[in-house]
């Protein structure tokens, strides 16, 4: 079974870096800013069946206004990343969730707090988190770096797009 | 009729206008004939009596018919509805017997315009309902196109007289095809070697099918970039919804795709497909959309359910046009020598040579970086003049393979620099020599340099960038990102500069970089966090850095809350904290350390945070005092009942008047557990009634004394009275509840029931258990119930005496049975002469009469079921019921 699945989120909170970490375990340093989309796949296994997550990554926006939605036709999933150690980027992600649903509907996602080795820089409270898991959402803080919980919040979005 | 009057002019004037009958003719016709049958009437008879009645009758007769025809078909004809329905019927035939090229005329303006409305309305219907329709004259147009390119390829070719066309003008006549086909055939060679069929709205993979021997990355992955790029080019290019990219090339490879409702089928060709590939491929898509569209629609990721379009697409790789491998066809070189040897071999070689010659300048003009200015041929020999530039194609090495003889040719090249930019991003490569992290690529006419590179290579990169900007291509090197081992240093050294400025309680005063070494000074505060322990992460090597820090005291709030903390030791009770910059302490202190914080405020004040006290309660022991005295009058205040009308503390004494209810709490026990001394309390309270609900039920509790069945409670503002009482108790209530309802309060009574006091009650079950027994058929009770009867007599006067008392009268039903013997109406009048009797007898023992009431059951209500025919002493009685009104 595949799914698509999109990363958004704002500019350099480490989209592609994650898909990095996810598929082929790697990190790096280097900002190389995403240009359009760009496209991964992993398999996914779990007892009962296995999942391909055709992972789209699109390049971030800051500016919602530029975001190019049409991308997100037929997705199954999101993945919405934030960049812990800026806050802004928060609203940033939440804003273009509303966008993608707005256009396709509601669907399965998961929040990703990234950078979470940058824990002196960290900028976003646990009571927001709290708050945003009392809604009932799937949040992880994730680090693309030391691969922290990535791997947990890519499976739970597969199990929840394959229900 | 006379001769003077005009026997014309009459008929004209009373012409009727129901038809527009000639009259004059009729009548002219009718003498006409008239005069025939009877010559003397003509003798008679030279005018024509037009005003004659008859005329009128014969009309009728003539063509009455056809009047009331016609008014029918006038009437249709002016009725819209009748018209419409009858227009109707015959609409279908109507028009399939017009004119046809008349009726188009008339009706395509109306069909364009209907279309039109549909199409602006909802593209789509239009779509899905032509889908069918246009695909076979879509098919067909092409197909046209084919043959329009065959005819072309024909006549160019049929006056080429080269090696290739010899070769298959013998093929054509060989196999008996067209010359044309086998001209096709051999230019078109090619192989579909993959299919891709993708799901259109997701861009998934539903199949792929792969041609023998064909490799490819995942095709999963391919086929969501491919519908990325299609998304891609829809967006950037504003195109519409059905259209889209249809033909992607690489190199040798073409991706050709068809677009259909729900899916997208794209095909991977290699080397030179006929157009009609288009066709097949479309035919495929449509025949999958056909077999599977519900399928198609419903796609979630599981191709599962789409096995079976496999075959279909496999029909698609199985498409090739492959080089005929026929080996050297020696027949046709031998038949071309044949024919062309006595033509005259130099002839056909200087010919062929000089066709060959005009190939090779046509290659050279259309080689970039070559500039053909002048050639010729002259006496077997080539002459060619132009410019080149030196990273172009060698000239020398274009001439392999045209046949043309390299001795014969005699080139003079001048070399110039092409502004092209393929080859001056060649010479920059050539001359810049960029290291392998720069990436040099043409984007729109402008070259461009991407990736990382020490500044030594940015700047010749920008002096050759500055060189360049005369006529040339842009040179644009603002994305290589400078990463000389200097720059990265230095650069690493700002982010620690940058994190230490960004520290609370450290400031920055100088920093510099100077042969490698880094140089900082500033303040800091001792609780701020140390410089050096900051360093670690950043990579900047701190054997080079030189630091000077002084210690200062910060006046960030922060700080001068940590110092406060530390000086002023608060006490648990109090909390400090950073509120908008301020810093705010709150809680409760004994006044010596208020005292010692307001010091430490106004030492704060120049320049320092505000620090503000102003919530930190005194709690020495006066103003405790103090406060307790006020937790009790706010204690009172809140007492129902209790309404505070003055309260003062003075010398330690406290002060208070009021009201106060009788019902409501007494104001000294509430006293207690405030912690107010009640020694220097001094009260002064009157009383009042509260009309408070829930004093008012206090009081009528004290004034009414309701039984222990009644319950009084406040419902909205409302006392409801429930349970029962006896109706004495009930009569008071009302009295109660009239005297409320003028202070403007309810007691509702409605849900009270009336009861019976419980000596009533036993004297009732007493009485009800009593039964005067009869002989058969006797109205008269016998001797031996007269001692019942005198009994119960008592009983009943006790009762009608106590139920007086208790407010309530008291009625008793006298019921009169009988057992199963005789006759139905006998059985009746019995059971109630029986009661009679028994009124009578009790009425002469003293029971009030009016309170005696009697009726007859007869064998309804029997106390024993009975064998009729011996009957039942039991049943011939007479009972008592007891009703309390
Ligand atoms: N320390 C740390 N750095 C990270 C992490 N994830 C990403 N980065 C860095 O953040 C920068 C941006 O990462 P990208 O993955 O390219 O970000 P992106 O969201 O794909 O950016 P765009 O494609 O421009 O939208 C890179 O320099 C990464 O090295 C992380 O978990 N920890
Ligand atoms: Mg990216």
């Amino acid at each position: 079974m595949q799914k698509k699945i999109c990363m958004l989120g704002g500019f350099a909170v480490g989209k592609t870096s994650l898909v990095r970490r996810f598929v082929q375990s790697i990190f790096s340093e280097t900002y190389l800013t995403t240009v359009g989309v760009k496209i991964d796949k992993k398999s996914v296994a779990f007892p009962d069946k296995t999942v391909d997550l055709i992972l789209w990554d699109l390049a971030g926006e800051d500016d919602i206004g530029s975001f190019r939605v049409s991308y997100v036709r037929g997705a199954s999933g999101l993945v919405l990343v934030v960049d812990g150690t800026r806050a802004a980027t928060l609203a940033v992600a939440l804003t273009l969730r509303e966008r993608a649903e707005a256009e396709f509907g509601a669907m399965p996602f998961v929040l990703l707090f990234n950078k979470s080795d940058l824990a002196d820089r960290w900028a976003i409270s646990d009571s927001e988190i709290d708050e945003l898991r009392q809604l009932g959402w799937q949040i992880y803080l994730t680090s693309a770096l030391s691969g922290e919980h990535v791997d947990d919040a890519f499976r739970q979005l597969a199990s929840m797009v394959s229900k | 009729m006379t001769s003077t009057v005009d026997p014309i002019s009459l008929p004209k004037r009373a012409a009727s206008n129901d038809t527009e009958i000639d009259r004059e003719a009729l009548a002219r016709l009718l003498i006409e004939i008239a005069r025939n049958v009877d010559p003397d009437y003509r003798a008679r008879l030279d005018g024509i009596p037009t005003a004659d009645p008859r005329m009128e009758t014969l009309r009728q007769l003539l063509v009455g018919r056809e009047i009331s025809e016609l008014s029918r078909v006038t009437h249709l004809l002016d009725e819209p509805e009748q018209l419409a329905a009858a227009v109707g019927g015959v609409l279908s035939s109507a028009a399939a017997r017009a004119s046809h090229a008349q009726l188009g005329e008339a009706l395509a303006p109306v069909v364009e315009r209907a279309v039109q409305r549909s199409i602006q309305k909802s593209p789509r219907t239009l779509t899905d309902i032509l889908y069918p329709v246009f695909l076979p004259a879509i098919r067909k147009s092409i197909g046209e196109k084919i043959d329009q390119t065959f005819q072309s390829l024909n006549e160019t070719l049929r006056h080429i007289f080269t090696w290739h066309g010899l070769k298959w003008r013998f093929e054509a006549w060989r196999t008996g095809a067209s010359f044309s086909e086998v001209v096709l055939r051999h230019s078109l060679v090619y192989r579909v070697e993959h299919v891709f069929l993708i799901h259109r709205n997701s861009g998934l993979l539903i199949k792929h099918v792969t041609a023998e021997n064909a490799t490819s990355e995942d095709p999963q992955l391919i086929s969501s970039m491919l519908s990325a790029i299609q998304d891609f080019v829809k967006d950037s290019f504003n195109e519409k919804e059905q259209s889209g990219l249809d033909t992607i090339r690489f190199g040798e490879l073409r991706l050709w795709s068809e677009v259909g409702p729900f899916a997208t089928l794209v095909a991977v060709i290699r080397g030179n497909p006929p157009e009609e590939l288009h066709e097949i491929i479309r035919d495929v898509l449509l025949r999958i959309h056909d077999e599977c569209s519900q399928a198609l629609e419903q796609f979630d990721g599981d191709s599962s359910q789409l096995a079976g379009v496999e075959t279909q697409l496999q029909t698609c790789v199985d498409l090739k046009q492959e080089e005929s491998n026929q080996g050297f066809p020696w027949l046709v070189l031998a038949a071309v020598l044949l024919v062309l040897i006595p033509a005259g071999g130099w002839f056909f070689l200087s010919w062929q040579s000089g066709q060959r010659w005009q190939a090779y300048v046509s290659r050279l003009g259309i080689q970039p970086g070559i500039i053909v200015a002048e050639q010729k041929v002259h006496d077997g020999q080539f002459y060619i003049t132009g410019l080149r530039d030196p990273l172009a194609a060698d000239p020398q090495s274009l001439l392999a393979g045209t046949q043309v003889d390299p001795a014969r040719v005699h080139s003079h090249w001048q070399f110039y620099q092409s502004l092209d930019p393929e080859f001056v991003l060649k010479r920059l490569a050539a001359s810049l020599v960029p290291p392998d992290s720069v990436r040099l690529s043409i984007v729109n006419d402008r070259i461009v340099a991407e990736g990382e590179a020490p500044d030594t290579w940015i700047d010749r990169a920008r002096a050759a960038a500055q060189q360049l900007s005369a006529g040339g291509p842009e040179f644009d090197i603002s994305r290589v990102r400078d990463v000389s081992p200097e720059a990265r240093a230095a650069e690493r050294w700002q982010t620690y500069v940058s994190r230490l400025e960004a520290q609370p309680g450290i400031i920055v005063a100088e920093q510099k970089v100077r042969d490698g070494q880094f140089y900082i000074a500033g303040l800091r505060d001792p609780l701020a966090a140390d410089p050096q322990s900051l360093l670690a992460g950043t990579q900047v090597d701190p054997a080079r850095v030189h630091s000077h820090w002084q210690f200062y005291q910060s006046f960030e709030p922060e700080f001068v809350l940590k110092r406060l903390t530390a000086s002023l030791t608060p006490p648990k009770s109090v909390r400090l904290s950073i509120v908008d910059d301020r810093i705010v302490a709150e809680g409760e202190a004994p006044d010596t350390w208020i005292d010692r914080a307001r010091a430490a405020a106004r030492q704060l004040s120049a320049g320092g945070p505000e620090f503000d006290i102003s919530k930190v309660r005194d709690v020495s022991p006066e103003a405790r005092a103090a406060e307790h005295w006020q937790t009790y009058v706010s204690r009172l205040e809140a007492q129902a009942g209790i309404i505070v009308a003055q309260q003062t503390a003075r010398g330690g004494h406290f002060y208070i008047s009021g009201l106060r209810d009788p019902q409501a709490a007494d104001p000294q026990v509430l006293l207690s557990g405030t912690g107010v001394d009640p020694a220097r309390v001094h009260s002064q309270w009157q009383f009042y009634q509260s009309l408070h609900p829930k004093f008012v039920v206090k009081r009528l509790m004290a004034s009414l004394t309701p039984p222990d069945s009644v319950r009084l409670s406040i419902i909205k503002d409302r006392i409801v009275a429930q349970g029962e009482a006896p109706a004495a108790w009930i009569d008071r209530a009302r009295v109660a509840a009239q005297q409320l309802s003028a202070d403007g309060l309810s007691l509702e009574l409605s849900e009270l029931r009336e009861l019976t006091p419980p000596e009533l009650t036993h004297l009732r079950e007493a009485i009800q258990a009593v039964n005067i027994f009869f002989d058969s058929g006797k109205a008269v009770p016998g001797p031996e119930q007269l001692p019942v009867l005198d009994k119960l007599a008592n009983q009943l006067k006790e009762l009608a005496t106590d139920a007086r008392k208790a407010g309530v009268t008291a009625q008793f039903m006298l019921t009169g049975h009988s057992d199963e013997t005789g006759r139905e109406t006998a059985k009746l009048s019995i059971s109630a002469a029986r009661a009679e009797t028994v009124r009578a007898l009790l009425k002469k023992r003293g029971v009030d009469p009016e309170l005696l009431l009697v009726r007859g059951a007869g064998t309804f209500e029997p106390a024993e079921t009975e064998n009729s025919r011996t009957g039942s002493s039991a049943n011939r009685r007479v009972s008592v019921t007891v009703n309390f009104h």
